[in-house]
């Protein structure tokens, strides 16, 4: 007698959200089995990859990356480059600089960066801000309406700032929100209970349960992913049957192994390819773990993870 | 499923004769059903109930050990469900295919990627060897050469006289890699005459399956599977449905540690083989064969490895040394934290962003971050000063400069005081504080403080010699009259041999501002302010935590037993400090006549010294059931329970005087723990033993309005599991209620209309 292992679907499955509009519109969830288990029934839909493009980019110094952007000057000047990338399929707006504890750019600044992106790229638009809580709640909001219709994804609402972010985001402007939380399985659900309670639609809400560089506390959003999807999938709790989105690039080129030059450490070898390697590493573990979408910067691990992601859906 | 201790126990000869080494049958027992020791130990269990438990205790997947690695022997899907062990190796692929200089390359590359991370080895830990061709000659050449390198071989070679001639070539730290359907029965003979472990490969997982249960049938379970299909997808279906069938299903034949083969499906694009290599790692490969192993790869795989094997139970920690960052010398100054590994990881991030040359001391604290830690006195100015000694920073640092965390600034004076050649200075509270505070050195001014206050003692101190008092010189010098306030409330009175629960106010905690002060001032009237609420709800105990309390504990403990048993009519206490001293101290003085005093607490780690202090001073002893860490399941509990029982009644304790804690565990990230401590009070009952516990614990961060309902309804719970007694807050009505009613339910208290007034 021949030897068949148990395979099968879940009951509960993955909520599928849409990004952008038209052709280049992409969905991200949708599956009821974990990543990549295409044994177990087929996967919705692939996850899809984001590149990253900062209003601090002039200060990205590997070759690669300098090379891609060579006479860019502007974010919409980047953002076109960006979308010839292979592998990519949205555009990942990093609006740092917008920091009041740091370079402090007006809001007026970023939203007409955003504007001027939204005009030249067709690719879906994923907006990040600056950390800072009420900047970002100002930043978002204002984007927001600037780029009605675009169905942007605004990363992201935290439990301290859900309420500004999912009104004028989601309520007012009908885009989607990000809700953040740090690894914090509790936490995750409970954010996404409020902003449900806003009124918010299930459906334009992804999460972004915690990020962080292989190495350095990872294992906290590895078992983080493996809880939310055990209890989206066999639990089959609507609260967090939310899609996942992972920002890998902001974590993996600032930690030591991708930022310590070849004086420093003789012994590692090639700086851009230790940067590669920390963004290959981590992208392909959030995506194993459960991430339905990554934003990554170099176009060499792009490259990569697009081919990893298509060998193995 | 694995047999617990318990059953196990029961067909053990119960002589506690010693010769395994454990103190008694049930503590060895409990080890073997943890996997700790191997029944043989035992002299006296029979060969049927021997080759039964064997059987039965074996886990789902074997442990195959190689040289020093060992494969295998997980038990869960996933890392949160408890842990996973044995961490994926890596092997580097050398080929027959290939030529010469190429093999010479690999060979040197491979073992060029060798570095230390956190107290661990990083380096390819195998070398592959794998044979395209017929001649058994040029295979056990390659071989040959592959095994100079020294690190244990896989082979994979599918020519049975291919094997046999590489064999002849290598040590026994081999897996022959090698076995099909085709050939097993040929490859099993030449493995077991080896005595190496077999690989088994199938065109299809079915055959795969197959060709295990016709080896395991000749008697060979020294086996790996090479799940290695055509493609990657087709190889994370195999490597999850083979741990899935195993772990899951209980299904054995495919309990055996897997082989993942990279260098086959990447056809050398390392990019792409870092991108799998992570994904196996977290899906189920025990060895990952790769086509080469560079820094760019290995930083991040390695790094990844040690995150995923990390014990979510065990923090992960890193060297207690001195770390000098940016160049520092010993012109710079020193900072200090504590070893948890992401405290330290954010600190020296942070720092290292400052630029500043800074010389960071990591001091030991157990792998606890610095405000936990410092609360169980595990960083304090003592381990700190131990620090100091060990690294001989005072003779190998000239700067006299030392910031402390912000988040500590309490300990300031004690550190001063034991690092007197230093000049003390509180930094940041948060890491993200620490570049502009390095690099605009806002420490300089606090230092220059310090250093004049330490001259002007220096100069004062010359003349004062500090001898060490007794007790009744210390109480009748350093103690200040105790003056009786009438608070209004009466001390109800408590008969220890009663059943009714005991609890233990809680309120009186060092970790308060307004405590702590009162505790410092020697101020009355905050302690009986809390003191009086909690008597006045009926706490039968009051707990009394004096903080870490290195520099004046006996006289702090003194004065508070005195100051609250005086003043209301002797309650009884709990005494609560990491410094023994004061724990005697307090007992000295400790008025009896409500029952014995709590010495709060001991475990079976470090803290294992408190069950002595407990038993010299005839006092009740809370033993926490964990060594350093929480215990990993009730195997491990009970075996720390019957540690310290057996310590106790060794040193004449009442076993009615030890009460044990499993530890309540907080649902906010141990939801999935909690029936575990719920059937580890049961256990403790079955037992004949008491039981306590800091009960509220579980509803730590939960919403101030939900947490009364969680503790009740736990405290419910655990009383229907036989708890004794908890560590709680009185003054919330709903829970001291509910302890009430389930008093009355459990034929403790006889009912009446008004019980809950009583």
């Amino acid at each position: 007698m021949s030897f068949t292992p148990k395979t099968g679907a879940f009951r509960g499955a993955i909520n599928a959200v849409t990004l952008g509009t038209g052709d280049k519109a992409i969905v991200i969830g949708g599956q009821n089995v974990l990543p990549f288990y295409t044994f177990d029934a087929a996967i919705e839909n692939a996850p899809k990859i984001g590149i990253e493009i900062s209003d601090a980019a002039a200060q990205w110094d590997v070759p690669g990356l300098t090379e891609l952007y060579a006479g860019c000057t502007t974010m919409a000047e980047r953002a076109k480059k960006a979308e010839t990338v292979p592998g990519a399929d949205f555009i990942a707006l990093n609006f740092e600089s917008a920091d009041p504890n740091g370079a402090n750019r007006p809001t007026a600044e970023c939203v007409a960066d955003a504007k001027a992106v939204a005009e030249a790229v067709t690719m879906p638009i994923v907006v990040m801000g600056c950390k800072h809580l009420e900047k970002d709640a100002e930043l978002f909001g204002a984007i927001a309406e600037a780029l009605a219709g675009k169905n942007v994804l605004f990363m992201s609402a935290k439990n301290e700032n859900y309420k500004t972010v999912g009104a004028s985001v989601a309520l007012a402007s009908g885009q989607k929100v990000g809700a953040e939380t740090a690894d914090d399985i509790n936490l995750a659900k409970q954010l996404n209970i409020q902003l449900k309670s806003l009124n918010v639609p299930a459906e334009s809400i992804v999460m972004n349960i915690g990020t962080a560089a292989v190495g350095y506390g990872y294992e906290y959003v590895a078992s983080t992913l493996d809880r939310i999807r055990d209890a989206a999938l066999k639990q089959s709790d609507a609260d967090l049957q939310m899609p996942i989105i992972a920002p890998v690039s902001t974590d993996t080129w600032s930690v030591k192994e991708s930022s310590a030059s070849e004086e420093d450490e003789p012994a590692w070898g090639n700086r851009e390819e230790r940067g590669i390697g920390m963004e290959i590493s981590t992208a392909a573990a959030n995506l194993t773990g459960g991430a339905d979408a990554v934003i990554m910067r170099h176009p060499a691990a792009i490259a990569t993870i697009k081919q990893f992601i298509t060998e193995l859906v | 499923m694995a047999l617990k201790g318990l059953d196990i126990f029961k067909m053990s000869p119960k002589k506690n004769c010693k010769e395994c080494g454990s103190p008694t049958c049930m503590a060895f027992c409990m080890k073997v059903a943890q996997g700790a020791v191997e029944i043989d130990k035992c002299p006296y269990f029979s060969d049927e109930a021997k080759a039964m438990l064997n059987e039965q205790t074996a886990p789902p997947m074997k442990t195959v050990t190689v040289g020093e690695h060992k494969l295998g022997g997980e038990t869960v899907m996933f890392r949160h469900e408890k842990t996973l062990v044995s961490k994926n190796l890596y092997a580097v692929s050398v080929c027959t295919c290939m030529d010469e200089a190429t093999v010479d390359a690999k060979l040197a590359a491979a073992t060029a990627v060798d570095y230390e991370r956190i107290g661990e080895r990083m380096y390819v830990e195998f070398i592959q060897v794998a044979n395209t061709q017929a001649d058994p000659a040029v295979y056990a050449a390659l071989v040959k050469k592959a095994a100079a390198v020294g690190r244990p071989l896989v082979l994979e070679c599918w020519d049975v006289e291919c094997a046999k001639a590489a064999l002849a070539e290598c040590g026994k730290d081999v897996i022959l890699d090698g076995a099909t359907p085709a050939n097993w029965e040929a490859m099993n003979e030449v493995a077991t005459k080896a005595g190496v472990t077999l690989g088994v490969w199938a065109e299809n997982i079915s055959d795969l399956y197959d060709t295990v249960k016709a080896l395991e049938g000749k008697g060979n379970k020294n086996l790996v599977l090479d799940v290695t299909g055509k493609t990657a997808k087709e190889t994370l279906a195999n490597a999850v449905l083979v741990r899935r069938t195993a772990i899951t299903d209980g299904d054995r034949t495919m309990g055996y540690p897997s082989i993942v083969n990279l260098a086959k499906l990447t056809k050398g694009d390392a990019r792409l083989e870092t991108a799998y290599a992570s994904m196996f790692t977290e899906k189920y490969a025990s060895i990952i064969v790769m086509s080469g192993m560079t820094y760019a790869q290995a930083l991040p795989l390695y790094g990844l490895r040690q995150n995923i094997y990390t014990d979510p139970q065990k923090p992960m920690k890193v060297e207690a040394k001195l770390y000098p960052l940016n160049g520092a010398d010993e012109n710079a100054p020193v900072a200090l934290t504590v070893d948890f590994a992401l405290t330290y990881f954010l600190v020296s991030g942070e720092m290292e962003r400052s630029n500043a040359p800074i010389n960071l001391v990591i001091s030991d604290a157990s792998g606890m971050s610095v405000l936990t830690a410092w609360a169980a006195g595990k960083f304090s100015s003592s381990t700190i000063k131990k620090t100091f000694d060990e690294l001989d920073l005072e003779n190998k640092i000239k700067n006299r400069t030392l910031i402390i965390p912000g988040k500590v600034a309490v300990m300031k004076g004690e550190i001063q005081e034991k690092l007197p050649n230093w000049n003390v200075v509180v930094g940041p509270l948060e890491a993200v504080q620490l570049p502009k505070y390095l690099k605009d050195k806002e420490y300089e001014a606090a230092a220059a403080a310090a250093a004049a206050e330490n001259a002007a003692k220096a100069a004062t101190a010359a003349t004062t010699e500090v001898k060490e008092l007794s007790f009744e010189e210390l109480l009748e010098t350093k103690v200040p009259k105790i003056e009786i306030v009438d608070m209004g409330v009466k001390y109800k009175g408590y008969n220890p041999e009663s059943k009714t629960f005991v609890t233990i106010g809680e309120r009186i905690h060092c970790i308060a501002p307004s405590i702590r002060k009162a505790m410092d001032e020697r101020d009355p009237a905050p302690i009986l302010e809390r003191a009086a609420a909690q008597i006045k709800a009926g706490a039968t105990y009051l707990d009394v935590n004096i903080g870490p309390a290195e520099k004046d504990g006996p006289e702090r403990m003194m004065w508070a037993v005195k100051l609250l048993q005086e003043n209301f009519d002797n309650v009884p206490l709990a005494l609560d400090t990491a410094n023994m001293k004061a724990i005697e101290a307090g007992i000295k003085v400790y008025n009896r006549t409500n029952g014995k005093p709590i010495v709060n607490s001991a475990d079976a780690g470090s803290r294992i010294g408190y069950i002595d202090l407990a038993a010299a001073n005839d006092a009740i002893c809370i033993a926490l059931c964990s060594a350093d860490g929480i215990a990993k399941d009730n195997e491990e509990r009970m075996m720390h329970c019957d540690n310290m029982l057996e310590r106790g009644l060794s040193l004449g304790m009442q076993s009615d005087d030890l009460w044990f804690d499993p530890l309540f565990l907080v649902v906010k990230g141990m939801q999935d723990k909690q029936m575990d401590v719920l059937e580890a009070i049961k256990m403790f009952s079955d037992k004949g033993l008491k039981s306590t516990g800091g009960l509220s614990n579980n509803s730590n961060g939960a919403p101030k309005e939900v947490r009364p309902i969680m503790d009740a309804t736990l405290v419910a719970m655990c009383m229907m599991q036989g708890l004794t007694s908890a560590i709680v807050n009185p003054n919330d009505r709903r829970l001291m209620e509910t302890i009430k009613s389930c008093d009355i339910f459990k034929n403790h208290v006889l009912y009446s209309d008004s019980y809950l007034d009583l």
